[in-house]
């Protein structure tokens, strides 16, 4: 299950954040854009960005996060991480990482680092496991 | 090929250094408050505190 069938199975009972953070991949960064790992990296992942550079500015993170949101259509809303990364870094969530906060606020789902920990399927099931629990 | 594996020593210490102080299951989720992308919606993570339970999406385009 993806993100974007998450948010329509789920949205009613949680609440979906979608945050915004640092480029993992710009062209002035760790790029994989080039080549062949380009290539793959288009092939595996088609909405994906390999022509981005990483924003100087708030403004522009802005822009980039809205060209993302308009890509992905995950349909859920986008919010933009500070300049300083200050939420990326609390939750240690570059490139990519999931997380549940239960009502009392408290996290209840802890995701891997991603790429390779990012999990949607375990997130639905956190989300499963949490709502049984819930009156 | 240097370049990239500058990056990936980079961005692996930078894991390491943050994961390790990342909240666990059970921990108080930290609070942030953000604007989304065209700087008219505020939100706050503590503001569902008490209403709805939050998942949170970290990621970027690229």
């Amino acid at each position: 299950m993806g993100l974007r069938d998450l948010y329509q199975q789920y949205h009613q009972q949680i609440q979906f954040l979608s945050i915004y953070i640092r480029e993992a991949h710009p062209k002035d960064g760790w790029w994989l854009g080039g080549g062949l790992t380009g290539k793959l990296v288009k092939k595996g992942i088609p909405k994906t960005a390999t022509d981005i550079y990483d924003p100087q500015t708030f403004e522009e993170r802005q822009r980039v996060a809205q060209q993302c949101e308009e890509s992905l259509q995950y349909g859920i809303h986008t919010y933009v991480d500070h300049m300083d990364d200050r939420v990326s870094n609390a939750y240690a969530a570059k490139p990519t990482r999931l997380y549940l906060v239960g009502i009392d606020g408290k996290i209840v789902y802890a995701g891997g680092l991603g790429p390779y920990g990012f999990n949607p399927g375990e997130l639905q099931a956190a989300i499963d496991t949490y709502l049984s629990g819930v009156d | 090929m240097a370049g990239m594996l500058h990056y990936f020593r980079k961005e692996k210490a930078w894991q390491k250094k943050f994961d390790a102080m990342a909240p666990r299951v059970g921990d108080h989720a930290p609070d942030f408050e953000l604007t989304d992308v065209s700087g008219d919606k505020r939100v706050r993570l503590s503001e569902f505190q008490g209403h709805k339970p939050v998942a949170l999406i970290f990621g970027s385009f690229t």
